[in-house]
């Protein structure tokens, strides 16, 4: 129960981006079904955010799921960090890594002697919060008439621009920011898949940045950097 | 059938990439460490920009609304407020003066 609560304050940030979420879903033409689906097995709001763009222009499968597979593979540090400090043996380890999101590790990892059971606690707290969200706003998504006259399109990438923002802090991550901005654009003029443009500036981004700020020290993940970066 | 197909990809590399680092006991080279850090950062970015024109011609309206919700983003850093700003100022701009 207390793992539940402490990260109440965190719902503030969950609900309006599982709306947003769930409103674009159904946009790109998900059910309700499918959009429920993607927040109850997959369980991670940038990588659902963007499979439901993706969906709307007609990205293959295999695109969505590498897309996924990019920014959901910081996870793996997060279970390292959280794996020396908590013992998790049998059912306690999948249970744990099911439902593990930035949010959870950030307020874990806060913690000077976490258990299990606070873990556990704050998954399921932020899982609960993220697939209400997901209802309401799938439902308020059924609600709007032609969306595309609207222009709600434009709600996607203003999304994740406002998203891209504030993780935009020092010059490097600027000049990532920008390059991948204008290297995605010019892919995207030039093949029709919306897959392959992420994938490849997602991979040439995160290598020109790694190589930008080669020779400093690297921190432990940190409970700031978790937050920032949404589920 | 193509979304159960890739949801259930999604699944799987989403679930390994959760489950891989409580199972390991190692380090992460330093690079690669410095690498994630920048993967939302040009994955974001780089689904900003292809869908930002739209197909409607209206490229520079979009534009204004981006910069709107650029800046409501950096004051705030609120989602829903930064998306609202953007959206009430293609919204205005709309409006056949």
């Amino acid at each position: 129960m207390r793992g539940f609560s402490a990260i109440a304050p965190l719902w503030l940030g969950v609900v309006p981006f599982g709306i947003v979420y769930a409103v674009i879903a159904r946009d790109a033409g998900l059910s309700v079904v499918e959009t429920q689906a993607l927040s109850v097995f997959v369980f991670a709001g940038s990588a659902q955010f963007s499979a439901a763009g993706l969906f709307a222009t007609g990205a293959s499968g295999l695109g969505i799921v590498l897309t996924t597979f990019l920014l959901n593979v910081r996870h793996v540090l997060y279970g390292l960090s959280l794996g020396r400090r908590l013992t998790l043996d049998g059912w306690r380890r999948p249970t744990a890594a099911y439902f593990l999101t930035d949010e959870v590790f950030g307020v874990v990892a806060a913690r000077p002697a976490p258990r299990f059971a606070f873990l556990l606690g704050a998954e399921l707290s932020l899982f609960l919060v993220w697939n209400l969200a997901t209802l309401g706003g799938a439902f308020l998504g059924a609600a709007i008439p032609d969306p595309e006259k609207l222009g709600l399109d434009l709600v996607f990438p203003l999304a994740f621009l406002a998203l891209l923002v504030p993780l935009v802090r020092t010059r490097a991550e600027l000049v990532v920011a920008v390059a991948s901005g204008i290297l995605a654009y010019v892919i995207a003029q030039a093949t029709t898949s919306g897959g392959v443009p992420i994938v490849v500036t997602g991979i040439t981004g995160s290598l020109l940045g790694a190589w930008l700020t080669r020779g400093r020290p690297v921190e432990e993940a940190r409970l700031e950097d978790a937050i920032r970066e949404v589920a | 059938m193509t979304f159960w197909l890739a949801l259930a990809g999604m699944v799987v590399v989403t679930f390994g990439s959760r489950y891989a680092g409580l199972a390991l006991r190692t380090e992460l080279p330093a690079f690669w460490v410095r690498f994630l850090h920048f993967v939302p950062i040009a994955v974001f970015a780089a689904l900003v920009t292809p869908s930002l024109e739209g197909d409607l011609g209206e490229g520079e309206i979009r534009l204004v609304g981006a910069v709107a919700t650029a800046l409501v983003a950096w004051r705030t850093k609120s989602l829903g407020l930064s998306i609202a700003a953007g959206m009430l100022a293609f919204w205005l701009l709309r409006i056949p003066f």
